[in-house]
């Protein structure tokens, strides 16, 4: 028996968020909920709104324990240092045993290079992986930010939750509005509203696969909510892309027939050299001739996790299906490199 | 309890990665247990662990876990005096062997039991093979993997050392009539039986440990090797392809300046490796380091040690109390409800809980979980010392404490 592909290494949610969408009012929110039991929190500061000393069972500079068990520690230097730091720490027993991560990036953070993190530092990667990305949404000026500046588009493309915030100040029709504009950007993602920052911390994690065992229900969950094209290899965009200047446009692509994995890392190499960086989000299951079990594949940009096989297919459909998110690459850009590299329908 | 920032250095507080609880019992107060765990299926389908205790008044202790949520102890019995312990049993199919050794030599009884476990609420004892002598303690070990052979670490009435804590050496017993036990061949380390014609060898400067068999592991594999961890005497690859006269074929010996007392050589056949673990015997980490070693095998007379298993703090670990440090390890055995991995190692280190290795980089073994237990009630050491593991077919792990923990269920999340 060997060591599960998948599990054991400790689960990272990022919170992210437009600017002023109340990030820090929901982390303070989260920090003190009895389920944080266990949870290390990196936070940028402790902030103005400062946790009750009454809550706090033990402090140091960096570092406080709360007595619902969550430790909260400030960023100190990169995030790639904070998190080598807190797993050290963590083994030699100078703080509690966390068994879970989150972290709140910074105001007009890019999460991509935090994704990556993960993926590219070798103790990280050993040690972590990413659960989820939930990205924040103000009610009030979401669309308008959506509109003008490509941070927040990119932020909600990469979102595996959306969080709306400010709802009950925006009113239902912007509300509702932004909400229309975030389904087009990211049709995968769930969403929801929350008021006062209060979210129960069941939508912020368990969305990354947790082992090789993945069920129906574990998939669906991590590869977003299902796309109506389900079942045909021609369904349509969902991000109408060019319609706005962001370009952000998600598809689903599905193949019945296994490729080699040669011919699927070659497709995905020659995407990442053309255009890594508007291959936004990639994650899906591909069925390649020379292994039982579903690969799992998932990629943030250029850069790809190493895949992992399941123990089995989760039903009986063993089709091929891939998300994109991408800037300004056509759903049959992609779909026509499948097949002019010979992925598809070119298996001995 | 409350959380602190830093609970390594507190006993009282569980810590944990990647395991979790699934059941804990305290067989019925009874809760030390030595180091012979083993599990049989029986024929009506029920998964009966059984556990040689530490030392008397009890022997052993069969535990239902068919249903691991609810273990229940279903047959616990005594030994006959306080001056005997029973250690180390196995299991094959429904016969089950026990060692026995004593506190003092001459003593008895001082051996190995055979019993017919078919109903393990009432073990019926078959035969009983007798090690005493004048020179002996009884037997400290077995290794029962075939059903036909008991590899035994024990004293013989023929056996004088030359040094009286080398009271021990390899017997291989004949059980394929169980209720005639027969020597069939044994080896002992040269120069450590009066009348050898090698020099006695020489003793550990500083933590004597003795020359002395521990554990022995034969596998069906390579049923040519067996794989003796010899004390103070380091790592003992013999063959016994004529198991009436073993002959050494190699000797790997760490100590000194290492601190001795190798407890277990375990092959891991399709990688050429070997797992060596010593056994911390001192509290307070006196004798620390103690280690598990992987150690190159590729060249059966040329060992090389080429990592060792990574351990948290010793500084942190010593503030529990007890002993810190490597002893057991799951050994990989046949047989249906026995785990088998040539890359997972999970190993017992006393204060420091049950710890799993992935050695898949031989040259860099991770540490990928671990389970330490809060103190146990009564616990005269004030931490736990996991003593002893079993890991099931299923990777349930099944630890036990060397004082009054008793037995903890704990799943694995890898």
């Amino acid at each position: 028996m060997k060591r599960d592909a998948l599990s054991g290494r400790f689960p990272v949610s990022i919170i992210t968020g437009f600017l002023g969408s109340g990030k820090t009012t929901l982390i303070n929110r989260l920090l003190k909920r009895p389920d944080m039991n266990r949870v290390a929190v990196i936070v940028n500061e402790f902030g103005e709104q400062a946790i009750d000393n009454d809550l706090v069972e033990v402090s140091s500079e960096q570092m406080m324990l709360l007595n619902n068990g969550c430790l909260c520690c400030v960023l100190r230097g990169d995030l790639q240092e904070t998190l080598r730091d807190l797993f050290v720490k963590r083994r030699n027993g100078d703080i509690i045993d966390f068994d879970r991560v989150v972290i709140e990036t910074t105001g007009l953070a890019d999460p991509a290079p935090v994704m990556q993190t993960l993926m590219t530092d070798d103790i990280l990667a050993e040690n972590y992986r990413m659960d989820c990305v939930v990205t924040l949404a103000d009610a009030v000026n979401g669309v308008e930010q959506l509109d003008t500046m490509p941070e927040p588009v990119k932020q909600a493309a990469l979102a595996d939750r959306i969080v709306i915030t400010k709802s009950d100040i925006a009113g239902e029709a912007a509300t509702a509005a932004l909400e229309a504009r975030l389904r087009e950007l990211n049709p995968q993602a769930p969403i929801k509203r929350a008021v006062n920052g209060e979210i129960e911390l069941a939508f912020l994690i368990d969305v990354g696969l947790r082992n090789v065992k993945a069920k129906l229900e574990d998939i669906q969950k991590w590869m977003g909510e299902p796309d109506d094209d389900h079942g045909d290899d021609h369904g349509h965009d969902h991000g109408h892309a060019g319609r706005h200047a962001a370009g952000v446009s998600s598809f689903c692509l599905r193949f019945d027939q296994p490729m080699t994995w040669a011919a699927f890392s070659q497709t995905m190499e020659v995407l990442g050299a053309l255009r890594g960086s508007d291959m936004l989000r990639v994650k899906g299951l591909v069925n390649v001739a020379e292994h039982a079990g579903p690969m799992v594949v998932q990629g943030v940009q250029h850069l790809f996790h190493p895949p992992v096989e399941l123990a089995a297919w989760p039903t009986e459909d063993h089709n091929t299906r891939i998300v994109f998110i991408t800037r300004n690459i056509p759903r049959a850009t992609v779909e026509n490199l499948f097949h002019a590299i010979g992925a598809v329908g070119k298996v001995a | 309890m409350k959380p602190t920032l830093s609970p390594q250095g507190q006993a009282a507080q569980t810590i944990s990665r990647n395991m979790k609880l699934i059941s804990h019992n305290e067989l019925a107060g009874f809760g030390g247990v030595g180091e012979g765990i083993n599990m049989q299926i029986t024929k009506d389908g029920r998964r009966i662990l059984w556990l040689a205790h530490e030392s008397a008044p009890k022997n052993f202790t069969a535990v239902d876990v068919t249903d691991v949520k609810n273990p229940k102890v279903i047959c616990q019995t005594d030994l006959p005096h306080e001056r005997v312990r029973s250690n180390s049993l196995d299991v094959v199919g429904d016969i089950m062997v026990v060692a026995y050794q004593t506190k003092q030599v001459g003593d008895k009884p001082a051996g190995m039991d055979v019993f017919d476990i078919s109903t393990p609420e009432k073990p019926k004892l078959i035969s009983h093979f007798d090690a005493s002598g004048p020179h002996s303690r009884g037997a400290h070990c077995v290794w029962f993997v075939d059903g036909e052979y008991v590899h035994l670490t024990s004293g013989s009435g023929d056996f004088e050392p030359t040094n009286e804590i080398d009271f021990q050496f390899y017997r291989i017993i004949d059980v394929r009539n169980p209720s005639k036990p027969v020597e069939v061949g044994r080896w002992h380390y040269p120069g450590t039986h009066k009348g050898d014609k090698e020099a006695p060898p020489p003793r550990h400067p500083k933590f004597e440990g003795g020359y002395r068999p521990h554990n022995v592991n034969v596998f069906p594999e390579r049923p040519d090797r067996a794989y003796v961890a010899y004390l103070d005497g380091g790592a003992v690859i013999l063959d016994i392809s004529d198991k009436s006269n073993p002959k050494m074929i190699t000797n790997w010996r760490n100590s000194p300046p290492f601190n001795g007392f190798c407890h277990t050589v375990m092959p891991l056949f399709s990688r050429d490796l070997l797992v060596v673990t010593e056994e911390c015997t001192k509290d307070d980490g006196i004798d620390w380091p103690k280690l598990g070693w992987i150690v190159n095998a590729s060249m059966e007379t040329n060992l090389i040690p080429v990592s060792t298993l990574p351990m948290p703090p010793v500084e942190n670990f010593i503030k529990r109390g007890g002993r810190f440090g490597a002893h057991n390890i799951h050994e990989n055995l046949p047989g249906p409800a026995s785990f088998r991995s040539d890359t997972l190692v999970v190993g017992t280190f006393f204060n420091g809980g049950v710890r799993v290795f992935d050695t898949s980089n031989e040259y860099q073994p991770q540490e990928v979980a671990y389970f330490v237990p809060g103190t146990p009630k009564l616990s005269p050491k004030g931490s736990v010392q996991i003593n002893d593991v079993w890991v099931d077919e299923k990777g349930l792990v099944y630890a036990v404490d060397r004082f009054t923990g008793g037995l903890y269920i704990i799943e694995m999340t890898l």
